[in-house]
């Protein structure tokens, strides 16, 4: 059996184990999730360590490049005598998405242990979790856009009941925000797939096909459609392909989140209990950017070069724009969520540059921002739990109090601010490298986006010093008084089985940074080499 | 070689176990033998070591990992490690009892070895690497008691001004990574580097292969290691975070920011040295003697005694920077090194000073800072040990003759002079002021003296009935501070106490031959500082201890100047934290409003549109349907009224319509 397809149904098959098992017995429902977790883990360890590396399996526009390949047929009829709908089960990976399915497989893991602190319908929220584990594995699997599309649906759904049945105070508002954000992005996209659905054809059936890989060739275009290259169609007076890109770049852009598309993060992430939130920023966040690159870059590289400058500018807006709002922030999730518009912008910045580092940097930034965030996440989460605040300043000199906790906060906050040795250093550094190399690599960029990229850096020790000097240290004060300091216990064993982890991996990536890159590159010099034929049409 | 390198490395992973100083004394022993050994291998040999191997690979681009060891870089390695090992023994003194005795050893541990790495290191992205982590691991000792406030306060502001720097030093780098490809030191600067093969031609800088790019990103690239230098070595206009530094204990004080991490800007200086134009230089060096006189200035009012040092050391490393800037590249690194003993010496010794005076406060619970310097004096008695040290490093710092300073800082005020002649006119300012500031710091350094060694014991003079028991303290002290001390003379550098050249620091770095052409200069400047600065002394002494003292008035518009740090760090505070916070405000503003005001518009119209079609739907759509609905039941009431199974009125009826019909046939 297919090794993805197992990463992409176990879950399915404990949500359904779950649903059988009688509420009585409601709390072996996280034990069988973690194991879910557990074993998709392992099975994902398992790829990484078989996945193959060197030129040939570069992936990306060559179908027969992906590894793990399984390819079904669906649904497969005739329409009338001359076409058949042709829509297939096909999963495979490449560089780009083995990294990333690693990732999220780990950062399940950590969610399901942070869910412990959920009380309440438990039956409900980890059958919902599964669903949405599944989902997430798909996506990053996915090669038919129809699969992928009912993957990217499938996401939501469990999210907006997570967040909207076991969320905090305004729940339903971050929830419904979520949800219509999201959902106005996707609509779109299933036009701009049906669109291509149209315009492609399989060579070898002449069917017409929602084959990404297929998508990716211009010769594959029928002449005269909507989305071919040779002939621009014009929709509005707008170049079709150009406007198909837009589209996409939204929706995901949507997802990553970019500025200004991104006001629905701090209010989902807010609301949404730790785990949920481990998922939103570990996982989540993660499927924009692989989106741009597979999808974006990859169907449309012609209308991805040409916006090069734009998406450039908008991550840098993002890096800047985020950090900047994380320094006004009170509210300690609030702050890291705005942390994360930022670091993402450091991908957006990566992926526009379109030179083998800014790439790599990016793909990195995606990997490390993962566990990284996951990490941040779950330690408001300890706070939270223990007296439901989370105002920065209503803590004071944490430090004495919890010291434990606080190294693992510092470990966390000076790895996000890209101190060297841990993994957000490597990835950021390459992203700027990357961005100011266009210039002189294919003239994408301009280089003064990569100078104010790096003022993001600083401004990110800005704010997480910040807070560790309000938070952590000084003398000791607590709103709460006497009944938070004996509910501020140091942490326990299984957060630090959850945190440990996280932390050594965030100084392995930053130490031994092959990890990643030896996996990654080959598809990243694929990419550079594919969209390097577009550049000047 | 690579073994010295594991070494170094392996030693400072062993140092993390938190078995306290002995473990961390013993590595830097090793580390100091090992740094010995290479210095001796590599000094003057002709040759550099450079060895490295693949670290990881991006793209199509290898990143390696790997050491340098030129002459420059070992001379820093022997210097690092040769004041790391006494810093270490007077600091398992000095903390004892500390409750947090093993993280200090732990955090100076990887403060020695981030600086010992960073100054080996082969490539830019390492050296940007270990800079970032000497900065962190300054955080960490600046913070190292973290329930002061005041504490807390000075490591982020040091954290926050050193990234400035930092990312000045990541800019320089990428720059340099896109223009020429590589992060390898020895490509780019050395002999027949990349960099002195790049060219500025016609407002392009164009490298070998031919790459080229505007000629502002040469500039951008100089600027941003120039924000690298200023931050860590604490130049004009970033240097505010080093006096707020003093908060962390002192010995680190004495390491760290002053003798090792704040002059590794200055060392940095060293490697990208070929990068810099003579435009450049020329900026650095304004900018160097700036800071020195600046600093120099504000030393001589400050009454704490860490800040006194503190902006003694800025005004120090001002004379680094503007020696390189003035191309006296070796004297500037003599310098350093000679600094970093008597700045190490006066540090540890003003620690056991405010030991002392700390142990004198908890006793007699008196109310006193005691790193006042105005409540200190006579300790000259009291602390014999001490005082003499102190002497001997305020000497050097001054530049008397038969001290290591004399050799170092008249060797950069001779150079300035020459420079300064090829340049002429205005150029001469330079020398003048960095004379100017020699004579300040002969001025406030001997005030410390004064204040501090002479007269009469403050708190006794207050309180007669105190009595305090001062000690100069055990071997653990006074080990340390003695062989600082004999550093501070001139044979550890040369043999000939007046020629600054004869030193061999200055022979194995010298790029190129300098001519004697202004020998008279060489006789002239020391000689003339030297009686100067006697006299500068001497009034000193009369200001400060004789019995017929005059103060100077302390409400001129220089005093305040002076005193509130030439209110840099105010202006930083109201303009630059202030500004930046409230844009933060603004931004954040723009997203609840602007942003969500703008989805929540979305919302309304999507709102107000369901509405309207809901309205429509019932009053349009609907109401057609009922009105059509309630004409049928009209019309079909008013039929039924006729079919209710009476034969007389369907018989009237029928008459009716007949009626009617004939009505109807005569009216037509």
């Amino acid at each position: 059996m297919n090794a993805l397809s197992i990463l992409i149904f176990i879950p399915v098959l404990f949500a359904l184990l779950i649903w059988a098992i009688p509420s009585a017995w409601r709390n072996s429902y996280k034990y069988l999730t973690l194991g879910a977790a557990l074993i998709q883990l392992a099975v994902a360890v398992y790829i990484y360590l078989n996945f193959q590396t060197g030129a040939a399996f570069g992936g990306i526009d060559h179908a027969g490049q992906y590894q793990f390949v399984q390819k079904l047929s669906w649904i497969n009829f005739a329409l009338g005598d001359t076409t058949r709908l042709q829509i297939d089960y096909y999963v495979g990976i490449d560089g780009i998405s083995v990294a990333l399915l690693v990732m999220s497989a780990l950062v399940m893991v950590v969610a399901t242990l942070a869910s412990w602190e959920i009380t309440s319908n438990l039956k409900g929220f980890f059958i919902l979790f599964l669903v949405l584990d599944m989902a997430v594995m798909g996506v990053f699997c996915a090669l038919d856009f129809f699969l992928f599309y009912l993957f990217y649906e499938l996401m939501l759904l469990p999210l907006y009941f997570l967040i909207g049945m076991w969320g905090g105070v305004r729940r339903e508002y971050a929830a419904i925000k979520f949800f219509l954000y999201t959902l106005f992005g996707s609509v779109f996209m299933l036009l701009v797939m049906i669109g291509l659905y149209l315009s492609v054809t399989d060579p070898t059936t002449g069917n017409h096909t929602f084959n990404m890989v297929t998508m990716m060739s211009p010769a594959n275009y029928v002449p005269g459609s909507v989305f071919d290259i040779a002939n621009r169609y014009l929709i509005f007076g707008i170049d079709a392909r150009t406007l198909g890109f837009i589209i996409l770049f939204i929706a995901f852009a949507i997802k990553v989140p970019v500025v200004p598309f991104h006001t629905w993060l701090p209010d989902a992430h807010v609301e949404a209990p730790t785990p949920v939130s481990i998922l939103l920023a570990g996982v989540l966040l993660k499927i924009g950017g692989y989106g741009i690159i597979r999808i974006c870059a990859g169907i449309f590289p012609d209308a991805a070069l040409s916006s090069a400058y734009w998406i450039g500018l908008l991550g840098v807006i993002s890096i800047l724009y985020g950090a900047l709002n994380a320094l006004a922030q009170r509210d300690l999730k609030r702050l890291i969520a705005y942390s994360s518009v930022s670091h993402m912008g450091f991908v957006l910045l990566g992926i526009a540059s379109f030179t083998p580092e800014g790439l790599g940097g990016a793909m990195m930034q995606m990997v490390s921002h993962g566990f990284l965030s996951a990490m941040l996440f779950f330690l408001v989460g300890v706070i939270y739990n223990r007296v439901h605040d989370r105002d920065i300043y209503n803590f004071r000199g944490l430090s004495t109090l919890m010291p434990k906790y606080t190294v693992y906060v510092m470990i966390a906050f000076f790895a996000s601010l890209g101190l060297p040795g841990f993994s957000a250093f490597v990835a950021e550094a390459f992203s700027l490298a990357g961005a100011f190399k266009s210039f002189t690599f294919n003239g994408l960029i301009p280089q003064w986006m990569a100078v104010c990229g790096v003022v993001g850096i600083l401004l990110s020790a800005a704010y997480f010093l910040w807070t560790l000097q309000r938070m952590f240290f000084g003398k000791q004060l607590l709103k709460g008084g006497e009944a938070w300091h004996l509910a501020l216990k140091d942490i326990n064993l299984r957060e630090t089985l959850t945190l440990l982890p996280l932390a050594v991996l965030a100084l392995a990536l930053g130490v031994m940074p092959w990890l990643v890159f030896d996996k990654v590159n080959d598809s990243v010099l694929a990419i550079v080499h594919f969209t390097s034929q577009f550049i000047g049409n | 070689m690579p073994l010295a390198a594991f070494v170094f490395n392996a030693l400072a992973l062993n140092k993390k176990s938190a078995v306290a100083g002995w473990v961390s004394t013993l590595a830097i022993l090793v580390s100091t033998v090992c740094a010995v050994n290479v210095f001796a291998r590599v000094w003057d040999s002709e040759s550099y070591i450079h060895q490295q191997q693949v670290w990881f690979t991006i793209g199509a681009t290898k990143v390696y990992v790997g050491l340098l060891l030129n002459n420059l870089s070992v001379l820093l390695l022997l210097l690092v490690s040769v004041i790391a090992l006494p810093v270490h023994i007077y600091g398992m003194a000095y903390m004892k009892g500390d409750p947090h005795f093993g993280r200090y050893f732990t955090y100076l541990s990887l403060f020695c070895f981030s600086m010992l790495a960073l100054v080996v290191a082969d490539n830019l992205i390492l050296v940007y690497a270990f800079w970032e982590l000497v900065g962190f691991s300054s955080y960490l000792l600046i913070g190292f008691w973290n329930t002061r406030d005041k504490a807390v306060l000075a490591n982020k502001k040091a954290f926050i001004m050193n990234r400035i720097g930092d990312i000045g030093l990541l800019a320089a780098i990428v720059t340099l990574f896109a223009q020429f490809g590589t992060f390898d030191i020895d490509a780019l600067f050395g002999q027949h580097g990349l960099i002195s093969q790049a060219t500025i031609q016609d407002g392009a800088w164009v490298t070998a292969m031919g790459i080229s790019m505007p000629a502002v990103w040469q500039w951008v690239a100089c600027i941003g290691i120039f924000m690298a230098v200023a931050a860590k070595s604490a130049q004009f206009p970033l240097h505010t975070w080093l006096p707020d530094a003093m908060e962390g204990p002192t010995s680190v004080s004495a390491l760290i920011h002053a003798a090792t991490m704040v002059a590794a800007g200055v060392f940095l200086l060293g490697r990208f040295f070929p990068l810099f134009s003579e435009t450049q230089l020329m900026v650095l060096a304004v900018i160097g003697c700036f800071t020195a006189f600046m600093a120099a200035t504000i030393a001589l009012t400050q009454n704490d005694l860490k800040r006194v040092l503190a902006y003694s050391t800025i005004s120090q490393l001002g004379f680094m920077v503007m020696a390189m800037g003035i191309g006296a590249y070796a004297s500037s690194l003599f310098h350093l090194v000679t600094h970093a003993f008597f700045k190490c010496l006066l540090f540890l010794s003003a620690g056991i000073i405010i030991h002392e005076m700390q142990h004198l406060k908890d006793e007699h619970q008196l109310d006193i800072d005691p790193q006042n310097i105005l409540y200190m004096g006579g300790l000259r008695k009291k602390l014999p040990f001490t005082f003499v040290v102190c002497v001997i490093a305020a000497c050097a710092l001054i530049g008397l003759p038969l001290t290591s300073g004399f050799l170092s800082k008249d060797g950069i005020l001779i150079q300035s002079f020459e420079w300064a002649g090829h340049h002429g006119g205005i150029w001469y300012l330079i020398p003048v002021f960095s004379i100017i500031s020699s004579m300040l710091t002969a001025f406030y350094i001997s005030r410390l003296i004064f204040k501090v060694f002479f007269g009469e014991f403050e708190p006794e003079k207050a309180n007669p009935h105190i009595h305090p028991h001062f000690t100069d303290g055990g071997l653990a002290y006074k080990i340390p501070l003695a062989f600082l001390a004999l550093s501070c003379f001139f044979p550890i550098f040369s043999f000939n106490p007046f020629s600054y050249e004869s030193a061999w620091v200055v022979k194995g770095l010298t790029l190129a031959e300098h001519g004697g052409e202004a020998d008279l200069l060489h006789t002239i400047i020391p000689v003339g500082i030297t009686l100067v600065s006697i006299g500068i002394i001497y009034w000193a002494y009369n200001i400060y201890v004789s019995p017929n003292r005059k103060l100077f008035p302390q409400d001129t518009f220089l005093f305040k100047l002076s005193y509130n740090e030439w209110f840099i760090d105010s202006f930083y505070n109201n303009a630059i934290v202030k500004g930046t916070l409230s844009l933060s405000g603004a931004l954040f503003w723009i997203d609840k409003t602007v942003i969500d005001g703008f989805v929540g518009l979305l919302q309304n119209i999507v709102l107000t549109l369901a509405s309207i079609t809901k309205w429509l739907d019932k009053y349009i759509v609907d109401g057609f349907l009922h009105t059509l609905a309630a004409t049928t039941v009209a019309i079909s009431n008013f039929v039924r009224g006729f079919q209710n199974g009476r034969v007389q009125y369907y018989l009237f009826s029928m008459m009716a319509v007949l009626l009617a019909f004939f009505i109807y046939k005569i009216l037509i």
